[in-house]
């Protein structure tokens, strides 16, 4: 009862996008303030991070800010944190992340939060961007990564099928792009030297227009990879693949090539066929364990690592297998989360 | 000469306890294994169905996705974890709706598909279905899909597992009521030797005394039994007489100062004079009290102890890796065989003056004192922290050790007579291969039971309960002998004698190095690296050593005794022994180890005992100069380098060669030094021309 009257509180409070009366009668302490600043709306690794503080009972006021993919609104976001001189900045997405709190060597203090703890989320590559080191950021900020380390991945990939050659359709305006295909390649050229099967990586970008990439460009780009003769499409966490992922998905399923992507969209919500992921809503909440350290134990940001949860999630695209007939091995379909619409549920 | 003066006992208490003990335990042990197998196999049924219905549950999910039975991939690496962990099950395979074999794992396609495509599972297909292919149990269970059965899942229980988890038990119960067999020989052979045959013997004794007419002596007082009775009867016989006597004496020394026919008195004087001539009696009116030591008082306590230290025989050198840190300078295998050498090290460096104190102080008390720090080592090493303070406690443990080894041969030596020497150490070796057998195979059997630290724990209660006996049972009252310390330079001069230093540096040296080396530290340690041998293998593998020696060494005896031919078994049996730890060369599987565990066992049992009796005959000056036992003793101390250096040397070549091929370089080492030996001893000739040789 208590904690529902909190959240419906902390709704208000977020309405009126005004600070919540400090008579907030029923919470003995004042309840944290949040600034969370999202990129792309509510979803679930910002509901992860919401559903924490209910489950462990913390008092929180959120305020959320949504910059719908508009880096415009950044600067209006940085100042607003500043004036309502809030206990936490939340901030989701490399682009938010960045813009907000600033590169690691580039400490801009007048446009960047600094003196307010923050915590970011869903940042691709933050080694070198936003911090200079996983185990601490050397500032008043921390946070989660979200990618499974591509090695990880790589393993995952050569369970399903081993494979010689790996394609990479990729957006070249995506830094997070480049370098997942650089990591794959040096990934494959060791392999190889190892005495296991190594592969080889052939990545093509797509087309650029009026500096936007141009989606109709996809499928063109997956017919070029299948006749390069690619045993396996790799999907890389980035946001134009991700926007257009059913194009992407849709082509490389009609030309029966099997994909694997580093995000759950392209395989939860499109047609790739299977991918391992840290879950949004995982990460959401172990963000929120890294606020609840700063906020109520008074750990220092900057000694607080970060890292990705423990549970690695394989999730698993039935019809697309059916239909590649490319069956996943027995132990991965033990492991696997699989998405059957044909089953009428997802398990 | 004869091993054992007490062997035939021996041998008829043990066939005694062979006759009450076997039948029992072999009967129960039948009912009970019989038992075992009925509620064995249907437990494993329980258990085929189990993974089976798992195995199952998990295929009809993926059929259930619309993957086809012959389209499941990845089948090896789905089965292969479940056989691994369940090593009763054979094989696992599935079977399309006609019996053709899809997937298979661990057995032959051709064996089984012909079974399969003849069975018509489908009668029975509501529950899973058992058949029997050879030797294996086929439990079926048919996979479901949308449209019907469309296929089976085969468990393959392995019948021969039953057997061999059978035989393992029936091998157990074999150990344990040898180990009993021997115990109760050990106990009954105390009890017997120390209630009966010790004061029947100085009965024996005292009844010859007064066949010659000495009633000077008595027997010691026995215990509250028929013997003891007997005994105290026997005694107030010799009383009586002596009071006849005293009372005749009386008598005629009334007549001699009073009688006043001085003819009587002389008479009476001569009948005095006869009497006194032809009987003997004490003089001061109470015999003298015989209290026989025999050499077998102290084997109970002894077999104990040695019982106690022979526990961790099996598992020496794996407690040690378990304890492993670190050591700067040494490699891996140096600090797991360090604390065997210490060991080893501190036996032969105390050993000498054990010996002094023994003679000094007693045999009791020494035995007592050494069982101070061996109890406190044992229950130290159950509870030790690490490498470090481990070897600390071993080294503890060997200065307990090597005073109550030396107190027991002490003890030996002064309780027998010269002659009879030999015989007796025979009761030292007798015991000590008895415990070793005893201790190595319940080591392993309660290592694995209860752990290695509980074991250790055992081994200090065994220190224990020796020290009772030997505190209780043996009188304070010692005999004590001069003992002659010989010098240093005396010693050393022994080395000259190029007959006793290649005995010692060619058979002695290389046949410890076989056994510290290859069998207390390398043993263990290969036996364990195969996955499928735990260590109640490994005990009941290493205790065939010391039986191969006990049955080896009253032969070997024997025959050295009769044929004078001493130097030619010393050389066989090192041969023997060297070759091997050749056998790795062949072959690295369990048998060809065990086999070579065998040969040092029979190499060591034709040459120990051979070995020491040639010393007299090389060394007949030294032995009349200084003392065989101490040019004994010398050999023994001599000899315990090679104990040193055994596990060193392995260890070091463990890092080059591996287990396998450490086995084999100590081989080379101890074959070459045999075959030196063989060579030098064809040159030794026989026993008579050394001494004069050796008197110029």
């Amino acid at each position: 009862m208590r904690t529902r009257l909190r959240r419906l509180l902390a709704i208000l409070c977020l309405l009126a996008a005004s600070v919540a009366p400090a008579g907030a009668a029923d919470a003995p302490a004042r309840p944290f303030r949040i600034y969370m600043a999202l990129w792309r709306g509510w979803e679930e690794a910002a509901q992860g991070f919401k559903d924490y503080f209910t489950n462990q009972n913390i008092p929180v006021e959120l305020i959320i800010r949504d910059a719908g993919q508009d880096k415009g609104k950044l600067p209006e976001f940085v100042a607003e944190a500043k004036r309502l001189n809030v206990d936490l900045v939340f901030t989701w997405g490399t682009t938010v992340t960045e813009e907000m709190l600033g590169r690691f060597d580039d400490p801009d203090t007048d446009a960047h939060i600094t003196s307010i703890p923050a915590v970011f989320a869903i940042v691709s590559q933050p080694l070198g961007g936003v911090v200079p080191s996983l185990t601490s950021s050397g500032r008043n900020i921390t946070g989660t990564t979200y990618l499974v380390p591509t090695e990880t991945q790589v393993n995952l990939i050569q369970s399903y099928r081993p494979i010689k050659r790996l394609g990479v359709v990729y957006n070249p305006l995506e830094r997070n792009s480049r370098v997942a295909i650089d990591e794959l390649t040096a990934i494959g050229e060791k392999s190889g030297t190892n005495g296991k099967s190594g592969f080889q990586v052939t990545s093509i970008a797509v087309e650029v227009e009026d500096g936007k990439p141009k989606p109709a460009s996809i499928p063109g780009k997956v017919a070029e990879l299948k006749k390069a003769g690619v045993d396996f499409l790799y999907i890389p966490p980035d946001t134009f693949l991700n926007v257009n992922r059913d194009i992407l998905t849709g082509a490389a399923l009609e030309m029966l090539l099997p994909t694997f992507a580093a995000g759950e969209n392209p395989v939860l919500t499109s047609k790739a066929l299977f991918g391992g992921v840290y879950r949004y809503y995982t990460v959401g909440q172990l963000t929120a364990y890294k606020a609840e350290q700063i906020l109520i134990h008074k750990i220092n940001p900057k000694d607080i690592p970060i890292d990705a949860p423990k549970r690695l999630s394989i999730i698993l695209n039935m019809p697309v297998a059916r239909q590649l007939g490319l069956y996943p091995p027995m132990k991965l379909l033990g492991l696997a989360e699989i998405v059957d619409p044909a089953e009428g549920k997802r398990k | 000469m004869t091993l054992d003066s007490t062997r035939p006992l021996f041998i008829r208490l043990l066939l005694l306890a062979f006759m009450v003990l076997v039948p029992p335990v072999g009967l129960l042990a039948h009912g009970a294994l019989e038992e075992f197998a009925q509620g064995l196999v249907p437990e494993m049924d329980k258990k085929g169905e189990t993974v089976g219905r798992d195995l199952t549950a998990s295929i009809e999910r993926a059929i259930g996705h619309g993957i086809p039975l012959t389209g499941l991939y990845g089948m090896d690496d789905f089965f292969s974890p479940v056989l691994s962990a369940n090593p009763e099950i054979r094989y696992l395979s599935v079977t399309d709706h006609e019996g053709r074999v899809l997937f298979l794992n661990g057995a032959a396609r051709e064996m089984l598909e012909p079974f399969y495509t003849v069975t018509d599972f489908e009668v029975e297909s509501r529950r899973s279905h058992k058949s029997i292919i050879g030797d294996f149990i086929d439990l079926t269970q048919p996979l479901r899909g949308k449209v019907g059965v469309v296929g089976h899942l085969h468990v393959g229980i392995d019948q021969n597992y039953v057997r061999g988890r059978l035989l393992e038990i029936a091998v157990d119960i074999a150990v344990v009521t040898l180990v009993s067999l021997l115990v109760a020989v050990e106990i009954l052979l105390f009890v017997v030797t120390f209630n009966v045959t010790g004061p029947m013997r100085v009965v024996g004794m005292v009844i010859d005394k007064t066949r010659r007419g000495d009633f000077s002596s008595a027997c010691g007082a026995g215990a509250d039994d028929e013997v003891g009775r007997f005994v105290h009867r026997f005694n107030a016989a010799i009383r009586y007489a002596d009071d006849l006597f005293r009372r005749l004496e009386a008598y005629m020394d009334e007549v001699k100062s009073a009688h006043f026919d001085k003819s009587v008195v002389e008479q009476v004087g001569n009948i005095e004079s006869r009497v006194r001539f032809l009987f003997r009696f004490s003089r001061s009116g109470k015999p003298e009290v015989i209290n026989e030591h025999q050499a077998t008082d102290i084997r109970l306590p002894l077999f104990l102890f040695v019982f106690a230290e022979e526990i961790s025989r099996s598992f020496m050198p794996l407690y040690v890796r378990d304890l492993y840190a670190p050591i700067p300078g040494l490699s891996t295998e140096m600090v797991i065989a360090l604390p065997i050498a210490v060991f080893m090290m501190f036996i032969a460096a105390v050993s000498p003056s054990a010996a002094l104190a023994a003679s000094r102080k007693g045999s009791r008390q020494v035995f007592l004192m050494g069982l101070f720090p061996a109890t406190i080592g044992f229950f130290m090493s159950a509870v030790a922290y690490n490498v470090y303070d481990f070897i600390v406690w071993r080294a503890v443990t060997a200065i307990g050790y090597a005073l109550v080894t030396m107190a027991c041969q002490s003890y030996i030596a002064q309780v027998s007579h010269q002659q009879k020497r030999a015989q007796s150490l025979g009761v030292y070796v007798g015991a000590v291969l008895t415990a070793s057998i005893c201790g190595t195979g319940i080591g392993g059997v309660l290592a694995e039971r209860m752990g290695y630290r509980a074991t250790f724990i055992i081994a200090a209660l065994l220190a224990v309960v020796a020290g009772l006996l030997i505190y209780r049972l043996m009188g304070s009252a010692q005999p004590r002998t001069e003992f002659q310390t010989p010098r240093k330079r005396q010693l050393l001069a022994l080395l000259r004698n190029w007959r006793f230093s290649a005995l010692v540096l060619f058979a002695a040296i290389p046949s410890k190095i076989a056994l510290t080396g290859f069998f207390f530290f390398l043993v263990p340690l290969t036996l364990l690296q195969d996955v499928s041998t735990d260590l109640g293998d490994v005990a009941r593998i290493m205790m065939l050593y010391p039986i191969a020696v006990v049955l080896l060494s009253p032969l070997a005896a024997r025959l050295a005794d009769q044929t004078g031919w001493k130097a030619g078994l010393v050389a066989i049996g090192g041969l023997i022994g060297g070759a091997g730890l050749l056998l790795p060369l062949y072959s690295s599987d369990l048998d060809t180890l065990t086999l070579a565990i065998v040969m040092l066992g029979v190499s060591h049992g034709l040459s120990a005992s051979p070995q020491l009796a040639m010393i007299p005959d090389l060394c007949w000056t030294e032995c009349r100069n200084m003392g065989q036992t101490n040019v004994l003793a010398f050999l023994r101390l001599a000899e315990r380098v090679g104990s040193v250096i055994g596990p060193l040397l392995a260890a070091a070549f463990i890092p080059l060669y591996g287990y396998g091929g450490a086995i084999i370089a100590l081989g080379v080492v101890v074959m070459s030094m045999s075959a030196v030996f063989a060579l030098l001893s064809f040159a030794y000739g026989s026993g008579p021309h050394i001494e004069a040789e050796l008197s110029e």
